[in-house]
């Protein structure tokens, strides 16, 4: 299923391209509008933590709900749903947003660092939060995608779905990045980090039991 | 007859306790230390309004859970009815939360970790509602709007018990604290407690008429259809 994803993206690159300039282009706009001196330095950890954050969630917004959308569109869904188990449907479309969203991470954090003069006391911690927190983002995305994708007016639902599932994992994002910024030590962003780490897990542990039922109903 | 006899009696009875709560909230209990005036006196609605919320949320997943397992419509109606109900709670709780935001700092609207959890809760239900008029095909609108109520429902413990401790909150220890102790004066406690079984008593009573009102549209639409 994922090797399945990767080609079919690679032949229309569309979730890539959605992903990768939208994210690039709010970048662009942020450094432009705000840039690294426009922000005091006592509110730099936190306001740079906050944007880095809505770029890259946003970003994700407009690309992971595709992997549904998109064989409802071609009509492919049915052909998939004899071909493969549900939980392969839904283990591919998983990796394959997670896989998504870690290549959005790996290009937009470096250039974001550089662009917006971002220092980062605790990078291994920042590493495994950005990891953490985009399977989490990606579980929540690939169930929501799977629910709209069987619904009226799937674009506009996805977000009205999705943003207020995803606000508790972002405040929590924020709050660990704004840690790392600040301390290498793995004992500051450690709440944060266990909070996105459980939140991954239920939402992957519910999906795993909703998942066939979405994709049968 | 007799059911109906019963259910008169259990609201007559409700409307009793209710009035005695309060009372009890304005005359029973003692001022509290450490708040402004009497401003503390709004916990005895505020904390049973978030209580029922959640409540409601609680029956919405069961009966989300048992729609998924039995596919009786009438088991999405009960979800649905819980939600309706649990939102109508929660932004009565947001309500009076403001209320005393605003004796007790000043301002409606802090920006207080518990501020945003409630709001991003309303949100996420009023999502679940969004969902539900997105889809016409009833047994599918059930389906899908009972997955999303399990998806929700999980992020609710971190809305309500670990966002608001990461951040620095406003917000008066909540009743049973980290310490695991009740500090709070006894005779406040009685009252709180009754406040909590009653606002339980009208959300029961409510969820009922909602799930009646509900069975009486099924039956005449199941009428209308075999005409």
């Amino acid at each position: 299923m994922f090797a399945k994803e990767v080609r079919s993206e690679l032949r229309a690159r569309v979730a890539v391209n959605a992903i990768g300039l939208f994210g690039l282009t709010t970048l662009v706009a942020v450094a432009y509008q705000i840039g690294p001196y426009q922000i005091h330095e006592q509110d730099r950890p936190h306001l740079l933590a906050a944007l880095l954050w809505i770029i890259l969630f946003f970003a994700a917004l407009s690309g992971l709900q595709r992997v549904f959308v998109k064989e409802e569109d071609a009509h492919t869904a049915k052909t998939l749903r004899l071909a493969a188990s549900p939980l392969a449907v839904w283990g591919g479309k998983l990796a394959f947003n997670v896989a998504l969203l870690a290549a959005l991470e790996t290009f937009l954090v470096p250039l974001y660092c550089i662009l917006m003069r971002m220092m980062v006391q605790g990078i291994l911690p920042l590493i495994a939060l950005l990891a953490v927190g985009c399977l989490a983002m990606a579980a929540t995305a690939t169930m929501v995608a799977a629910i709209i994708a069987r619904a009226a007016g799937s674009g506009t639902l996805f977000a009205i779905l999705a943003v207020p599932l995803m606000l508790p994992l972002l405040v929590m994002l924020i709050q660990g990045t704004r840690m790392a910024m600040t301390s290498p030590a793995w004992g500051d962003i450690l709440p944060a980090l266990q909070g996105v780490g459980a939140l991954a897990g239920v939402t992957v542990v519910t999906s795993i039991y909703l998942f066939p039922v979405v994709w049968h109903d | 007859m007799i059911e109906k006899t019963t259910w008169s009696i259990w609201h007559w009875l409700l409307g009793a306790w209710m009035l005695v709560v309060v009372y009890g909230a304005f005359f029973y209990a003692p001022t509290a230390q450490g708040f402004v005036g009497e401003s503390a006196r709004i916990v005895f609605f505020h904390v049973p309004q978030a209580w029922v919320a959640v409540l409601a949320f609680c029956v919405n997943l069961w009966a989300s859970l048992r729609y998924l397992a039995r596919r009786d419509p009438l088991d999405d109606a009960r979800a649905a009815a819980a939600a309706r109900l649990g939102l109508v709670f929660c932004v009565l709780a947001t309500l009076t939360g403001s209320l005393f935001a605003k004796v007790m700092w000043g301002e409606f609207w802090n920006w207080d970790p518990r501020q945003i959890s409630i709001v991003i809760l309303l949100l996420v239900y009023a999502a679940y509602f969004a969902l539900r008029e997105a889809v016409a095909d009833e047994e599918r609108r059930g389906g899908l709007a009972a997955a999303y109520a399990a998806l929700a429902f999980v992020t609710m413990p971190f809305l309500v018990f670990v966002v608001p401790r990461i951040y620095f909150s406003l917000h008066p220890d909540t009743l049973i604290n980290v310490r695991g102790e009740i500090d709070m004066d006894g005779r406040m406690l009685q009252v709180l407690l009754a406040a909590l079984v009653g606002f339980t008593g009208v959300f029961i009573w409510l969820y009922t008429l909602e799930v009646r009102v509900a069975r009486v549209l099924m039956a005449r639409r199941r009428r209308e259809e075999n005409v």
